[in-house]
């Protein structure tokens, strides 16, 4: 593993990151960190009830409160589209007509300090009609269930290509329906097993340090925002549609961000912040409490039954899947979501039919929206359990079951897909001989499991753009709206631009955002930065360096074959020009900036399911060894071995990074009790009762260990790495559990009264 | 707001600080608002999270969970105290960057204050202590192998150090 190819002098060494002593110093700058003079911050109202009718809101006392500068309820909104959202848009910058969730946005204060801003909230008195509330699911599908939207709001189904379709309001609170389809429903009628389970997935919160937070402030007419964004060009739009505002007088400014894991796309503090900042005329600051963060996203908690149907060998034949998604009071991204968990509900597996629907259900709760792994942690979690479930049942080793049935390398998803780019076998098998699965303890309260977590990565049509500068003395500019999250991407895209210059890793700089001048990306998320960005990037890179060396021959009047880049100066045989003098020779003292240009974006295709065919396919692969203590219910892991495949690694310390991160991220889901709603109510959400995993619930046998197959889109054959080690856990561990007490848990998480629950139900 | 101010007088990273404080008013306000050392982050505002953590009398506390007046007579550090004039990083630092042991960035001042808290106060624990030790504070972002690593790394930069 981590062999360096002896032709590359960049790509593939551990560099210490591009960030590394800015955020080890304290001197990275964050959204949290900036400020102006004369800076207001807001604070919100937010709503005690869960579904309720405003029937009025009065503000004045709250407007006349000492250093209060600007006050928003609904009476505020004149001229704006005053709602967002990403296929539909349906969630108002404040509370129109109703509030849907407990902590809905009801008005909001800008003041010279946060504590007046708080001290006004409490004299705005607004008159609520209570409304009835559902808050599961299935209270919401009930035939006689409240809607939360009495009228469809505005909003769009996207194209689809073969086998794919999106549909709305099919029922009581369902937003957005999902459904794709292939092969005959007949193959089922074949099988000599049909399998029919149901599983239920839990709801994490990101609990992403750096809270939701922005600076906005009116420069003349130019809406000037710094925000803790994932997808600022998005958002760019997607403001100037609210606020009817020319879309080259908003400019998006983005620091490092303190993490966003998914939560950080589209609006969250941005549209409270400019609308203050206009009204008041002042710059204001809106930074959200880690409490108000568990009242502004989550994860969509689910309910997935997966009907399966296979041979007597254990050929898998059919799966057919029905998907419901909390989607919280707004639709957000749950039809995104809903896309993709729904999509990959099938696995990397081969199939003669599938038919799988997923529902995006509004709740009166936590507004769901894009978390790590994207409806593809759902998916693997009940697909994954299925295939052991099934393995018991017909006398079979779950791993083998798995190596019977995967997809090989190169082949097609589905009819119309790109094929698969990692040799799945190889990686399963590398996790069980790490585990030791050959020779495991099996039952008598140890046991182990294993998962292959998977999801295309990439996004669905993601266009991203890049260009590179190169001044005269041979400094580097990579510009590009890949955003450092904490991913290491301006240290992957650095590393890449030395490699293909020839130079060395700090002549590389990769400025912070600014949407007025760099290029365009559509968002850094679903795993798209080195398989997308990382092409325009690589384009551009190579654009530069060709005119560099045209430039050269010209100057040194000779063909451009015979001249090679060797840091910053032409080589020519045995002769060494440098290119300093040479340039300014010819564009004179002052000097000159070589630029090129890049782009990706895949081609839209109609057979493809989604109209592109997916970039990459992003793997995990996962064994886990637990330990059951059948008197307390507590399963004590033992060991966690994930592996994930970068292709090609950049560097490989950040991928590692990436692998061990997503896969504690994924134990949270599994072991720790999410967040908790008695009825409508979260009561666990704040950063002392929330319970994420620390050091101290590591087990001594975590290990990572990073594939590169050399078979990924990027450059050097690299792939993403982000995302796919949070996808097996907790199908791994729940298979470990069944191997270790006989016991099948199909709900997550798996708490110690669950497993005392599944003990005693199957008679123990 | 009483209208009352408290008179605090401390060393910061060195520095004798003299500061009329309120008596509401935390630790963390004063190091980010006053000094403007925002190296130091607010993140659960609960002492749950760490990512405050700076160094009282070379114990780690939450600044968000200390008043500034209990800082009055004290000796603090932050993470902007911890590289010399000169730029030369901390053996702590040193470590996180050459492991790689951060990611997002957010919780690392908070981690590297905690990590050197623990190396003042034993300078060659083992794994399972460091572990332990590291345990109070949450980092969202690299599963903390990397994180407890790079102490075990800092312990023997540390060593070198003195060998030298």
């Amino acid at each position: 593993m981590n062999e360096i190819s002896p032709n590359l002098r960049v790509v593939g060494r551990d560099v210490s990151r591009a960030d590394a002593v800015p955020k080890t110093t304290g001197a990275a700058t964050y959204t949290v960190d900036v400020s102006f003079p004369g800076m207001l911050h807001a604070k919100v109202l937010r709503s005690p009830h869960a579904h309720a009718r405003l029937v009025s809101i009065d503000a004045s006392k709250a407007r006349s409160m000492p250093g209060v500068h600007a006050v928003a309820t609904r009476d505020d909104l004149n001229g704006l589209n005053p709602t967002y959202g990403y296929f539909i848009k349906d969630m108002p910058i404040v509370a129109i007509d109703k509030v849907r969730y407990i902590g809905d946005t009801v008005a909001a204060v800008a003041a010279e300090t946060e504590l007046q801003a708080v001290a006004a909230l409490e004299r705005i008195t607004v008159e609520y009609e209570i409304l009835p509330v559902v808050a599961t699911v299935d209270e919401a599908m009930a035939d006689a269930a409240p809607e939360l939207f009495e009228d469809e709001p505005m909003g769009i189904v996207p194209a689809y290509g073969q086998g794919a379709s999106g549909a709305r309001r099919l029922g009581r609170n369902n937003c957005y329906r999902f459904s794709y389809e292939t092969g005959d429903a007949a193959a089922f009628d074949g099988c000599d097993h049909i399998f029919e389970d149901r599983f239920v997935f839990s709801r994490d919160q990101h609990f992403h340090l750096e809270p939701f937070v922005t600076v906005a402030r009116m420069d003349g007419n130019v809406i000037d925002i710094w925000t803790s964004t994932q997808s600022p060009f998005p958002l760019r739009k997607e403001l100037a549609r609210v606020f009817q505002h020319p879309e080259n007088h908003i400019r998006v400014q983005v620091p490092y961000l303190g993490a966003g894991y998914g939560a950080k796309n589209n609006c969250k503090t941005e549209p409270i912040a400019v609308l203050l900042a206009r009204l008041s005329g002042r710059p204001v600051r809106f930074c959200m409490t880690t409490e108000e963060s568990f009242l502004t996203q989550s994860q969509h908690a689910a309910i997935l039954d997966v009907k399966t149907g296979v041979m007597a060998d254990g050929t898998f034949v059919a799966r057919s899947g029905s998907i419901w998604l909390d989607s919280g009071a707004y639709s957000d991204a749950s039809p995104l979501v809903a896309e993709k968990a729904g999509y990959r509900l099938p696995g990397p597996y081969n199939w003669q039919h599938l038919n799988i629907d997923c529902d995006c259900i509004l709740t009166n709760t936590t507004p769901a929206g894009p978390y790590r792994g994207f409806g593809g942690t759902q998916a693997s979690w009940a697909s994954e359990s299925q295939i052991d479930i099934i393995a018991r049942a017909l006398g079979r080793d779950p791993y083998d079951l798995r190596m019977q049935n995967v997809k090989e390398l190169g082949q097609a998803y589905v009819p119309g897909e790109s094929g698969i780019d990692s040799d799945l076998r190889a990686g399963l098998k590398l996790v069980a001989d790490r585990a030791g699965y050959a020779d495991r303890v099996s039952g008598d309260g140890r046991g182990m499991g294993v998962s292959i977590g998977f999801k295309d990565a990439g996004g669905v049509n993601k266009p991203t753009q890049a260009r590179v500068r190169i001044t005269t003395t041979g400094a580097v500019y990579l510009e590009c709206g890949s955003i450092e999250i904490g991913q290491g991407i301006h240290t992957a895209m650095s590393q890449i631009v030395a490699e293909l210059l020839n130079t060395g890793f700090d002549r590389v700089i990769y400025p912070g955002l600014n949407t007025d001048h760099t290029p365009f990306d559509q968002g850094t998320n679903a795993s798209s930065a080195v398989i997308g960005t990382g092409q325009a990037v690589q384009q551009a890179t190579l654009e530069a360096k060709q005119k560099v060396l045209d430039f050269a021959a010209k100057q040194l009047g000779c063909d451009v074959d015979e001249l090679e880049l060797d840091d910053w100066s032409i080589r020519k045989g045995n002769e060494s020009h440098p290119l300093p003098p040479m340039i300014m020779g010819y564009y004179g003292g002052t000097g000159y900036e070589f630029t090129g240009a890049g782009f990706f974006k895949p081609e839209m295709d109609h057979a493809a399911p989604l109209e592109t065919q997916c970039v990459s396919w992003e793997f995990g692969w996962g064994a886990a060894e637990v330990e059951v203590d059948r008197e307390t219910g507590l399963i004590h892991l033992k060991q966690l071995v994930v592996s994930g495949d970068a292709g090609q690694a950049i560097n490989p310390l950040v991928c590692r990074g990436q692998d061990e991160g997503s896969a504690v991220m994924g134990l949270t889901g599994v072991l720790f009790p999410c967040m908790v709603y008695d009825g409508a109510t979260l009561i666990n959400g704040n950063g002392l009762d929330y319970r994420v995993p620390l050091a101290t619930d590591i087990p001594d046998g975590f290990v990572s260990v990073l594939q590169e197959q050399g078979h990924g889109p990027g450059p050097y054959g690299a792939k993403s790495i982000g995302e796919g080690c949070m996808l097996p856990i907790a199908s791994a561990i729940a298979n470990a559990v069944e191997d270790a007490i006989g016991v099948r848990i199909r709900e997550l998480p798996l708490s110690p009264e669950r497993v005392l629950a599944a003990i005693d139900k199957a008679g123990q | 707001m009483s209208g009352e101010f408290v008179f605090v007088s401390c060393t910061v990273n060195g520095t004798a600080e003299e500061l009329h404080v309120r008596p509401e008013e935390m630790l963390i306000d004063v190091l980010r608002d006053r000094l403007a050392l925002t190296g130091t982050k607010l993140s659960c505002d609960l002492g749950a999270c760490g990512a405050c953590t700076v160094l009282l009398d070379g114990k780690p506390v939450s600044s968000c969970g200390t008043f500034a007046w209990q800082a009055d007579g004290s000796d603090i550090r932050t993470i902007e105290g911890l590289a010399d004039a000169n730029g030369a990083l901390d053996p702590v630092q040193q470590a996180f960057v050459d492991n790689s042991a951060f990611q997002c960035g957010f919780c690392t001042p908070g981690m590297i204050m905690l990590a050197r808290g623990l190396l003042d106060h034993d300078p060659a624990p083992d794994k399972s202590a460091i572990r332990a030790w590291m345990g109070a504070n949450i980092c969202r972002c690299t599963g903390y192998e990397m994180i407890i690593e790079a102490v075990e790394k800092a312990v023997l930069l540390s060593e070198g150090a003195e060998n030298e």
